[in-house]
């Protein structure tokens, strides 16, 4: 989970993955991505009862707001090989 | 079964202490800051880690390695407020997450390009991007998240 200077040095960079061309997220989506409802109360003295459990869902649904939704990016298994 | 509100006491006082200091506490500080004794801190330690999994400890010890957004452990990535670089972030991806734990104030993240060396740069103010150095500056998700992607998402 790296920040390059544009998807061409990413894809220079000498462990990039193929699979992972599908990694590329914009500044701003990365900013909103981490910057769910959540992540603002982690100095919240019940962040981790109360805030933390309500983490993955946010996150699943920002993705699916960007159109992010592979298994990739949402975390679930790759569906079978045909 | 463990106490939720000893955990979440202790869970705030890591955080506030990397926020403030920009180092976490021993389990032995955080006893003494919650009136526990060492073990117990210790106990409670591996209670808000196992709670907190995106973090971790250093293995075979109890040292906090990493408390994401921020990295006990240095990383490239530097975080600066006030003028002060004393933070890490854990990734790139939590490095924009940092702004939330320093409200009102600009938060710089510094790092180099894997690619190049060259610097990146994006400053940040509660939530919103406010500097971006190049303008081209995208997220890599190398891995993809999930356990069956075989490799930790964070890299």
């Amino acid at each position: 989970m790296n920040l390059f200077r544009s998807e061409e040095h990413a894809r220079r960079w000498k462990d990039f993955q193929p699979r992972s061309e599908e990694g590329f997220i914009t500044l701003p989506d990365l900013a909103g991505f981490f910057g769910t409802e959540s992540r603002r109360h982690m100095l919240d003295g019940d962040y981790l009862s109360t805030w933390y459990p309500r983490r993955g869902a946010e996150r699943r649904a920002y993705l699916e707001q960007i159109g992010k939704t592979s298994p990739f990016w949402m975390g679930t298994p790759d569906p079978p090989a045909a | 079964m463990p106490d939720l509100v000893l955990i979440d006491r202790a869970f705030q006082r890591i955080m506030r202490a990397l926020v403030d200091s920009g180092r976490a506490p021993h389990y032995a500080e955080l006893a003494r800051a919650l009136g526990l004794n060492a073990e117990e801190g210790r106990g409670l330690l591996r209670d808000v880690m196992q709670a907190y999994p995106i973090g971790w400890l250093h293995p075979e010890t109890d040292y906090i390695a990493s408390f994401p957004p921020l990295n006990n452990l240095p990383t490239q990535y530097r975080i600066t407020v006030r003028g002060e670089q004393r933070w890490f972030a854990q990734c790139g991806f939590e490095a924009t997450s940092a702004t939330w734990l320093f409200p009102g104030d600009t938060v710089r993240v510094d790092a180099p390009c894997l690619d190049c060396g060259d610097p990146v740069t994006v400053e940040m103010r509660d939530g919103r991007i406010t500097w971006v150095d190049p303008p081209g500056v995208v997220g890599h998700l190398a891995f993809g998240f999930g356990p069956s992607r075989g490799r930790p998402h964070y890299l």
